[in-house]
């Protein structure tokens, strides 16, 4: 098979650690986040602004940048429209956001090269480095510990706007640095399980937690527990059986969604 | 029994002259539509004022205007660091989102002993905080959402509806725990209520909100059967003193 997605896996051992260390900080930090964006109904909207990184990471491998910063613009900027969209009409977003993020996908697929496209698109975390690594634990701690520090706020503008701003917990701008921190989680995905899938690593984890939680906080441990469970599980089963590894993470998500079905109705 | 945790407004006298709320020419527009139009009134301390009037008069826009959530023209004047609870008519309950009531009051608050306070002030048991929010009735939410606006001890309190879903026994007693803590607090209290019965029994002063008018004063100056029927049109209510 000649596939680019496989030349590296190979080399495998020698950085596994670092493959691993990374999937699991990427999985802790979109993790809880998923647990904010299921309940916040945003979970179309979040894999929808997912694909927006394409056309960043195109115009990045045009200028021979990092394919992270070009991704990282785009998604805060797409972030910050939808947030203005969200506050300043009362328009339904995804109609909005479902016209002008389809078009940013289509734009990036005309303009990365075919090889590059694959992996933007589906990642491959085989590939990553020691640098890599290293960048992508820190901003994973610095997102989590945002998340943990807002997360009162947040979850009370998610229950009620009113509610929020009678407490004086301003939900604007709350929902403007949810957004920003969204749109690193997704950024920090691109080099992991690529653009398409980094939407289902922030939807798959809250909607199975969902299913098994009655409280808030054993909803956000379970989010985290499972999504670090679907991402090491992924890289193994993609090791072991030779599949891309970003796919395997979230079929892994699938499976341990319908388990999570079956153990609610029981 | 747990203590009242706080501070001790019981002991604090009121001052009737200072003005708590002053609110000028409020205008709020939704595109072309004016839902308030040159509204004008002040609130004291310790002043109970009720807000009637048709549904679509704009109470509810008043309500959240002057909690800040809404573009306004005019002025909106609180007294510095006055602390507002607001219990809402209606909020996102989606049952779907696994939060308990302890967790939700934790969102305002993590004093464990006010909570059983304002749980007991309401007439709810300490068992109930281990419930998911959404599997409450509304008459029980609506209660947790009147202890919620209690919590912390603030100085004015926002009311809307606070009897919107709760059966006729249990409205009584909204009123009367609303009546009692607002004496023993000394708190300011601004209230919506479809209900003239509770507002002559209660309120000092009344604003009603009608399309292009609105009328503001002492409820029994100030309802009059013209007024009434300007506000709901004719004979929709029969006023007896």
């Amino acid at each position: 098979m000649a596939n680019p997605l496989f030349t590296s896996m190979i080399n495998l051992s020698n950085n596994f650690i670092w493959v691993i260390s990374s999937g699991a900080a990427v999985a802790i930090a979109a993790g809880f986040l998923s647990s904010f964006v299921v309940i916040r109904r945003m979970a179309l909207v979040s894999d929808i602004l997912s694909h927006v990184a394409l056309p960043g990471i195109a115009m990045a491998l045009l200028f021979n940048i990092d394919p992270f910063l070009g991704a990282l613009t785009f998604l805060i900027a797409a972030s910050l429209g939808t947030w203005f969209f969200e506050k300043k009409t009362h328009i339904p977003s995804e109609a909005i956001i479902g016209v002008f993020f389809t078009a940013a996908l289509a734009l990036g697929v005309v303009l990365i090269p075919n090889e590059a496209l694959v992996e933007s698109l589906f990642g491959n975390l085989f590939l990553v480095t020691f640098s890599d690594a290293l960048m992508i634990i820190i901003v994973s701690a610095v997102i989590f510990i945002s998340l943990v520090l807002l997360a009162k706020k947040l979850l009370l503008s998610i229950i009620s706007k009113d509610l929020a701003s009678s407490v004086k917990a301003n939900p604007d701008l709350i929902s403007l640095l949810f957004f920003l921190i969204f749109s690193v989680v997704v950024a920090l995905g691109i080099k992991l399980i690529g653009t398409l899938l980094m939407g289902a690593l922030t939807i798959l984890p809250g909607v199975t937690a969902r299913n098994l939680s009655w409280s808030f906080k054993s909803y956000a441990v379970w989010s985290v527990v499972l999504a670090v469970v679907m991402t090491l599980c992924g890289i193994i089963f993609a090791n072991f059986l030779n599949w891309p590894p970003g796919p395997t993470v979230i079929l892994t998500g699938i499976i341990l969604f319908v388990v999570s079905l079956i153990l609610r109705k029981s | 029994m747990p203590a009242p945790s706080g501070p001790p407004r019981f002991l604090m006298t009121i001052n009737p002259n200072k003005t708590i709320l002053d609110v000028k020419n409020l205008t709020v527009k939704f595109g072309g539509f004016a839902a308030l139009k040159n509204v004008s009134f002040s609130v004291k301390e310790g002043e109970v004022l009720a807000i009637i009037g048709p549904n679509g008069a704009g109470k509810t826009v008043l309500f959240r205007t002057i909690l800040g959530l809404v573009p306004y023209e005019g002025a909106i004047k609180w007294a510095p660091g006055v602390k507002i609870g607001y219990a809402p008519q209606q909020i996102y309950a989606d049952q779907r989102i696994p939060i308990t009531v302890k967790e939700f009051f934790a969102l305002k608050s993590g004093r464990k002993t006010s909570i059983f306070h304002e749980l007991k002030a309401v007439g709810l048991k300490p068992d109930i905080l281990n419930k998911q929010i959404g599997t409450l009735s509304r008459g029980m939410f609506q209660r947790i959402l009147i202890a919620w606006a209690l919590l912390d001890h603030p100085e004015v309190l926002l009311f809307d509806e606070p009897t919107a879903g709760i059966d006729v026994s249990g409205e009584d007693t909204i009123y009367n725990l609303l009546h009692r803590l607002q004496k023993e607090r000394h708190l300011t209290l601004l209230l919506i209520s479809h209900d003239l019965h509770i507002v002559f029994k209660y309120t000092d002063n009344v604003l009603c909100l009608a399309k292009e008018k609105m009328f503001l004063g002492k409820p029994h100056q100030t309802l009059t059967e013209k007024t009434l029927a300007e506000l709901y049109g004719e004979s929709a209510f029969h006023v007896h003193d």
